[in-house]
């Protein structure tokens, strides 16, 4: 079922639809009030409104989020969440909540950035507390016990995500690039109730050893555009796992059933990969990778690095200095979001397969 | 801390640096300034302040080993790092001293040829191609033992001092800065507040000396002073002819940023601001005469502000209020030496880019206001994020609610192969009309 089509099925069985920006917030509070996150990482649309507001400098991210809403292909949604994940979000969250008056409410989600207190794991649980306080203003009272049970969804959710990235690291997933990412995506709109089906039947289905192909690894902010996938696919290169900031990076480590939900959601939230929107050390983020490669097998990492986006850009130099004198080779592409592959980067992207296979 | 640098430092201090500061006025004397019909007298103060940066970068040669080094982001709270006598150095003034002299592009490019993509803020590309080059027109910086910011101007500073943490193997701290959708909360302040507190054991361990919190009181009443006679040395500008102009502001402003706290500043400022009361009573305006008054907003572009002295004085135009240099003096009345922690928190956090838009709107529209602004010129700085993301409404709002016209010039900070000189002059060229209509 289509995006689309899937959202105003919701719609019609009672679940509000609440819009939300990259990157990290803890939905199961969300699932818990009946909302159901639809995220907003890259509208496949032309920008021409959004220029009117955002600099050409502004990331792709950003401008086709605005573009959404400016074209009116939000007008399913009932409010806005802005995770405060980097300045142009940020400034993104503020211009349409102060200046475009959309009649729709906009919440924020500020997470404590590292290098971490002692006091930012009590002022996350205080952000996911006033979080629930400002939705239950417009869209009713949360049930503490729905609240318990969506993070026990939330934990199932994440163990099987978990799972099929632990097959396809050891070469027993047997799904094409292309279709990997096109079912772990539609994690950003599907409802747990909906997505963890889907990701069994997949597991059922794929579970198998995989082609033999170059294992790689991915890193960047999210898998787009997406024919670098079909390239790799084509080319025979395997990407056996991924650094994505809208995928692995916000996979959660399920917490003890035991505690209380909201103390589990900071168990979690701080125990979740590195990653660049939190400010990760460097030598954390490195040492990660590392691992990640050996365990997996990968000879090589390839960077997509959405154009203008700071978190990402800052972290490479170092990040690829270590991974080379590691011995893992690397190479750095600049993507645009929907712009699809110049056959100058098509032939970056299969000299460098060539180089270390 | 070695004993022979406490000693060649202390040497420094007191008799090298004032030798040097001797022959620097000397050198001063033998110039020869052309006098430009359409500008006013220049500063006197101009001098003194040229001594005490030029003392500032001399004596941070010699601060490493001596003094324990903190490299500083220009809204920390430093106030705080003070008291445990860290010799503090600022890259972003040291960025914007590049710009200004035109060596953005050449560090820049440094920085480049390392991995730094073209990008990235320049005044981090500048202070990454300094730290991996050893370039710098001010002779040497100290390496720090320390990195601290904060994240209440943005979030770049972080992932560029998390770089600079990493090659140095030093502790890096952050004051993290809750952003301001709405208006300071009580979990916010208490989040602040509590990683100040957290912030004095690892500076104690760090500097090797015990918090002296009486100190650390008057370093903040220091502070709050020196920014109250900041925000007065700005408000002069309210009189018509304004006594200086906003390009003097920007390089005026060199001690509220780097040297806060200090009381050199406080001394300093009360200098500028009587001379700049003798220059209103004596009714000296820095352009002449003075037909327009103008407002900038954003960062300056540094090496174009000579150029835009000029260019703008030459039509009686006067910046005479920014956005940017008034950020060092918005929030001075929340400082509270009886509430050092809290004040310092509830100061830091409300500086301008760490509120939302609608926050800016006022503050320009009041500025406009009480500085009888005729015009706007926004700076779209490609370097800064944080402070061009929204402009474009901004300006549209502006002239929705105000009527007045202004003119967005696409640029950055100090790295100028992102100006377009050509584009600037035809918009600033349909600027000036609509000003004169």
């Amino acid at each position: 079922m289509a995006r689309k089509e899937y959202l105003l099925k919701q719609k019609q069985l009672g679940r509000r639809l609440l819009g939300v920006f990259p990157a990290q917030y803890p939905k199961e509070i969300l699932w818990a009030m009946n909302l159901l996150p639809v995220e907003i990482w890259d509208p496949p649309l032309e920008s021409s409104n959004a220029n009117a507001h955002l600099q050409p400098y502004i990331c792709s991210v950003v401008k086709q989020g605005l573009e959404l809403i400016l074209q009116g292909k939000a007008d399913m949604l009932e409010g806005f969440l802005f995770p405060h994940t980097c300045d142009s979000i940020q400034n993104l969250a503020s211009i349409i909540n102060d200046y475009l008056k959309l009649e729709k409410p906009c919440f924020f989600f500020y997470h404590p950035k590292a290098p971490y207190h002692a006091c930012s794991r009590d002022y996350y649980l205080d952000q996911m507390r006033l979080l629930i306080t400002s939705l239950e203003r417009d869209f009713g009272p949360m049930d503490p016990a729905a609240l318990g049970q969506s993070v026990e969804q939330g934990r199932r959710l994440s163990g099987i995500i978990r799972e099929i990235y632990d097959l396809r690291s050891k070469g027993e997933l047997s799904a094409s690039n292309v279709r990997f990412y096109e079912v772990i995506r539609q994690g950003e709109y599907l409802h747990p109730d909906d997505f963890i089906p889907l990701l069994e039947e997949f597991v059922q289905t794929h579970k198998g050893k995989a082609q033999k192909g170059m294992p790689v690894l991915l890193s960047g902010v999210l898998p787009n555009p997406p024919e670098i996938l079909e390239i790799l696919d084509w080319i025979g290169a395997r990407v056996v796992n991924d650094d994505f900031l809208s995928c692995s990076r916000r996979l959660l480590v399920p917490s003890s059933p035991e505690r209380e939900p909201l103390e589990a959601l900071a168990d979690s939230y701080f125990a979740m990969p590195p990653c660049t929107t939190k400010n990760t050390p460097l030598k954390e983020r490195v040492d990660y990778l590392l691992e990640m490669a050996k365990t997996s097998g990968a000879k090589g990492v390839i960077f997509t690095m959405v154009k203008f986006c700071e978190p990402e850009l800052f972290d490479v130099p170092r990040v690829v200095k270590a991974l080379k004198a590691a011995g893992i080779a690397t190479l750095v592409i600049d993507v645009e979001l929907n712009q699809g592959v110049s056959g100058q980067m098509a032939t970056r992207v299969e000299a460098f397969l060539e180089m270390i296979s | 801390m070695s004993l022979a640098k406490k000693i060649r430092y202390g040497f420094m201090k007191d008799v090298g640096a004032p030798a040097v500061m001797g022959l620097a006025s000397s050198r001063k004397k033998k110039r020869t300034h052309t006098p430009k019909p359409y500008m006013g007298p220049g500063l006197k103060c101009a001098g003194r302040l040229k001594e005490i940066m030029t003392r500032h970068y001399f004596l941070s040669r010699y601060a490493e080993g001596a003094k324990p080094v903190a490299w500083v982001t220009s809204g920390a709270p430093v106030e705080l790092l003070r008291p445990f006598g860290f010799y503090t150095v600022y890259p972003e003034n040291h960025g914007a001293l590049c710009g200004a002299q035109k060596m953005g592009p050449e560090m820049c490019s440094i920085a480049e040829e390392h991995g730094y993509h073209q990008d990235l803020c320049s005044y981090a590309r500048i202070d990454l191609g300094h730290f991996l080059s050893g370039k710098t027109p001010v002779g040497k910086l100290p390496k720090p033992d320390l990195l601290f910011a904060s994240n209440n101007i943005c979030q770049t500073v972080v992932y560029w001092y998390k770089v600079l943490a990493d090659q140095l193997n030093i502790p890096f701290i952050l004051f993290d800065t809750p952003y301001n959708f709405h208006e300071l909360n009580d979990v916010d302040l208490t989040y602040m507040v509590r990683q100040l507190e957290e912030m004095v054991p690892q500076l104690e361990r760090i500097s090797g000396k015990s918090f002296d919190e009486k100190k650390f009181r008057t370093m903040i009443g220091v502070a709050r002073d020196s920014s109250a006679l900041w925000g007065e040395v700005l408000a002069s500008m309210k009189v018509r002819p304004a006594p200086m102009s906003i390009f003097d502001a920007f390089i005026h402003l060199a001690p509220i940023v780097s040297l806060r706290g200090l009381p050199v500043t406080l001394e300093y400022y009360q200098t500028l601001l009587d001379e700049l009361k003798e220059r209103n009573n004596n009714k000296i305006g820095a352009v002449i005469p003075e037909r327009k008054r103008l407002m900038w907003d954003n960062i300056a572009i540094w090496y174009k502000v000579r150029d835009f002295s000029t260019l703008f004085a030459e039509r009686g135009m006067n910046f005479v209020t920014a956005t940017y240099t008034n950020a060092w003096a918005e929030t001075i009345s929340f400082m509270d030496e009886s509430r050092p922690f809290e004040s310092l928190a509830r100061t830091y956090s409300r500086v301008i880019l760490n509120n939302n838009l609608n926050h800016r709107l006022d503050l320009m529209e009041r500025l406009i206001k009480e500085y009888q602004v005729d015009g706007l010129v926004i700076h779209s700085a490609r370097s800064c994020k944080p402070y061009s993301v929204g402009q474009y409404d901004i300006k549209r709002l502006l002239m929705e609610r105000l009527n007045i016209p202004s003119v967005v010039i696409e640029a950055d900070i100090t790295d100028f192969r992102a100006y377009s000189e050509e584009q600037a002059r035809t918009r600033l060229e349909a600027f000036f009309e609509a000003l004169e209509q």
